[in-house]
Order: C-alpha cells, then structure tokens, then sequence
C-alpha cells in the first residue's frame, strides 16, 4: 500500500537523541501502509510550527449502550491529514495485575492493525490498555471482536468509574497482605455498571497496592485507595539479621549494587531511618516497637529475609487523591486505618456506596471526590459514612475556632420550655 | 421512599425536553431537578435507560460526559465533523 510521508523536520529532531524516540516508531508503523501514522506525525509538526494543538476533543463516548471507553479525538485539519479526521483513543479494561500471554496480545495487535491504526499506549499512567486512532465506523466492530474474542471489554472514561488497578499482589510478592487481583476483579464486576455509564460529578478511580510500597501508586492517584497493611507485629528473623550485619546477605536484595556503599550499618541504614525511631538493637537482635511503626517498610525493605510484614492483615482505605486540575495535587488521606477484606468485601462496599450517595448528592460538576471532602470537610465525611474520628485525620492545628453543634449531638435538640425558662429568667 | 421508575423515566424525559430548548447538554446534576423526592442514583439509572432506548443521547465533553435529547443542539458527530 503506498503511503506519503510528510515533510517533518523538527520531529526528525526528536530522533537523534540518545533515547528510543516515539518519532521512529511511529514512522516505521506508518511506512509499513498505515498512512494514519505519517498523517500524525505530519499534524504534529504541524502543531509544533503553530505552537498549539489541532487536535478536538470530545463528542463520542462509547459504543452503543457504553457512555465511556471511547475517547472521541478529531482533526481540526482534515483536509491536510484525511486519514486522521477521526482517530478515537480506546481505552480497553486491562486484566488484573497486568499479566498477559504472547497470544493474547498479538490478538490484540492483529485486530488493531485490521482495524484501527496500529499505534498502542500500554499502561502509561492510566490502567488500562490505550489503543490510538480509529474511525467512528470501526467502533461497533471493533467492540465486538474485544468481547467475542478476547472475552475483554472496554475501560472507564469521562465521569465513570474509571478501570479499576492494583499490583501484582499474592501471585507474584511476598510482602502482599492482600489478593489485590480478587480485589480488583470483584470490584470490576460489581460495579459494571458505574464503570460504563457516567454516574458521578467527575471521574472515580479505585486502585489496589498489596503493601504500603505501593506499587500503583494508590495514594496518589486514586480516589479511593486500598492499601495492603498488617495489624500485629513485623516478623523478625534474628539469625538473618545478624546475616545482612555481617554481609553475607546483601541489603535491598542486591539492589543499587552499581557502586560500592561500603558495609552495610544497619544503625545508619535502617535504625536511623526510621520515621518514628521505633526500632533499636539490643544484646545484638533487632528489636521494634509496633506499637509506633507507621508500615513505612523501609526496613522491610532493606533486609527482606530477616523482616516481612506481620500474618494478621488487611487494607487501609484512603481517600480523596488527584492529580492538578481544579484545585492542586493531592495525596490521599486515612480514614480507615484498617479493615479486612475478604470476599465479598460488603463492609467496603456499604463504605464506598456512602461515599457515593454524598458526592452524587453534594458533588459539583466536574468536582473529585478528595475536592468535595476539602469543601465540605472530613467532619462531614465522618457524618456521612458513619466513621470514627482518629488521629490521622488531623492535619493541622485548627485555625477556625467555631464549633457547630448537629441538634442530634445535643441534649434535647434545638426545642426548649420558653415559658419555664421566663420563670427562671426576667424577659 | 422508591420512585416508580417509568414515572421517573417520564419525568426525566420531559424535564430534558424542555431544558434543551435552551441548554442542549446537561450534566446529571441538572437532571435532578426532573424529580426531587428521587435519589441521585435512581435519576442516573432512570437517565441511562432513557439513553438506551434513544430518548437521550450521551455526549462528551472530553473529559466529562453530558446528557443530550436527540435532535437539539449538536449531535455527537456533527460538533465535530468540518462541513
């Protein structure tokens, strides 16, 4: 098939650098027949030529009966790039944990190559697999090939339930205190609902970490959390402390061994760095206090054949993280510092259904989850989901001095005897 | 209390109608207006079956996704198609 290449020098640029550029691969995609590549690149040039984008955004949503998983994308310079006057984003709901086999994906790829431009975005900073550029006409086929034949379906966009993530979790880590993958699937598929029809203000996502390394980054990019914690205490093997302090196991698993750090000093490298100086040695064993350890798992980290999280665990929920739209970034907060989760999680799930009747209530439009609890404040929060009010909670020393009282926080309520109170008190 | 979810449906409908007249993409948040005394979630349940029998349509803004009524202001297409 032939295909024209556009005049791209400023993109050419982008190529000669020391890194694999995206120029080149979508070069070679498009001088194989795919002439939506070369169109792309040439409109990208286009664009850096003019400093802004010629690119709309918008209008389709789903296939029929989905309103997400589309992300409508149009040209506004079709007559110079005919072949990208359409070019939808798919967003395709990725399997639990990431883990794909070889036939699989190149199932993928050949329906893609067949039916849309061949360019794919695996696992960026969203969850789901992002195919880029098709047609509108191509949707309903492609739609149905992804559920006939791969027995896979779309993602969230727009105001949905966005695809739910989570880690690798019990398949692959031993510092999971959770099946993230059971998590997540449960929540995929009892929220089928939310995930394909737009339900809420703004955008919702849950992601699922196993530990508090947290691997899909929960904290901050979600608006509900769930982060794999422990309740009892870190389990010490003693002999192998004294096996990293005497070198013949190497700290961090023989991590960031490019240079040398010199012996490992366990004081330095571990005690010291302990945000709540929680742990000492004594009469050469490691000693922690739980009581005060805040899960950092830096120590868990840096010798994890001697330390690993303790056996009785759970998750804590967080809430309200986002990245800088409206109001500014921001880092998920605790309000459950543990509960348990085991199928088929109904305490979490009347949790979050008391989240959402309060957003889907009180929510503006286009406000995040973790924006309605800065406007309206976790005293709400806690009224609305029924939660206990704990330390964690607070972030500050309080700057306002008012405290408003809910009639049923008080005796008798707001009604009172104004006749025995003139008895008491002349008018 | 639960509201029947054809009168819902018929009020949603009509409220719609009668907004798009003058605003022809309406976020779900307007469409609770069509029925107070209902839930949020009932309003978006009743809203999306309306969608799935072609009495309302959805449209995206890009980020968020609005309601439409068929036939009033652009269509999902044709805000976007060059004539």
């Amino acid at each position: 098939m032939s295909v024209k290449k556009h005049d791209t020098p400023m993109c050419d640029e982008l190529k000669k650098g020391a890194w694999p550029s995206f120029v080149d691969d979508v070069e070679v995609c498009g001088l194989a027949g795919k002439q939506e590549c070369l169109d792309v690149l040439g409109q990208l040039e286009m664009s850096y030529r003019h400093k802004e984008t010629h690119w709309k955004h918008g209008g389709i949503v789903g296939v029929f009966g989905y309103g997400g998983g589309v992300i409508g994308r149009y040209s506004d310079v079709p007559e110079k790039f005919p072949s990208i006057a359409h070019f939808h984003t798919l967003r395709i709901n990725q399997t639990s944990s990431k883990f794909y086999s070889s036939n699989y994906l190149r199932k993928i790829c050949d329906i893609w190559d067949h039916r849309g431009s061949g360019m794919t975005n695996f696992h960026g900073s969203t969850g789901d697999m992002v195919l880029m550029g098709t047609k509108s006409d191509q949707l309903e086929p492609i739609f149905f090939d992804f559920t006939h034949q791969l027995n896979t379906d779309f993602g969230g966009s727009g105001s949905n339930l966005r695809t739910p993530a989570c880690c690798i979790g019990q398949s692959r880590c031993e510092w999971s205190c959770l099946d993230t993958e059971a998590i997540c699937y449960d929540l995929t598929q009892t929220y089928q609902d939310e995930l394909h029809r737009p339900a809420f203000p703004y955008k919702f996502k849950f992601k699922v970490s196993g530990c508090p390394n947290d691997c899909v980054a929960a904290i901050a990019r979600s608006d509900c959390s769930i982060i794999g914690t422990w309740k009892d205490n870190i389990r010490i093997d003693q002999a192998a402390v004294k096996a990293y302090i005497g070198g013949e196991l190497k700290p961090n698993a023989g991590a960031h061994s490019g240079r040398n750090w010199g012996a490992f000093d366990i004081q330095k490298e571990v005690i010291d760095l302990c945000p709540t100086k929680c742990m000492w040695m004594e009469c050469g064993e490691l000693k922690i206090d739980n009581r005060e350890c805040t899960r950092c798992m830096h120590c868990i980290n840096v010798m994890p054949v001697a330390l690993r999280p303790g056996i009785e665990t759970g998750a804590s929920i967080l809430l309200g993280a986002k990245a800088p739209i409206l109001d500014g970034a921001q880092i998920s907060s605790l309000v459950i510092p543990f509960i348990a989760m085991e199928a088929p999680y109904d305490k979490f799930k009347d949790f979050v259904a008391s989240l959402w009747d309060w957003w889907m209530e009180e929510g503006k439009n286009r406000e995040r989850f973790g924006e309605l609890m800065q406007r309206q404040s976790i005293q709400e929060l806690l009224r609305r989901t029924g939660l206990k009010a704990i330390p964690q909670m607070v972030k500050e020393p309080r700057s306002n001095p008012y405290v408003f009282w809910r009639e049923d926080e008080v005796e008798g309520g707001w009604k009172r005897d104004v006749a025995a109170f003139r008895k008491r008190h002349a008018a | 209390m639960a509201v029947d979810k054809e009168e819902l449906k018929a009020k949603v409908l009509a409220f719609a109608t009668k907004k798009a007249a003058s605003k022809s993409k309406m976020y779900i948040k307007d469409l609770y207006k069509a029925d107070e005394a209902a839930s949020p979630r009932e309003v978006k349940n009743a809203a999306n079956e309306l969608v799935k029998e072609g009495k309302l349509e959805f449209f995206s803004s890009g980020s968020t996704v609005m309601y439409g009524v068929p036939g009033f202001g652009k269509t999902l297409e044709g805000a976007f198609e060059e004539k």
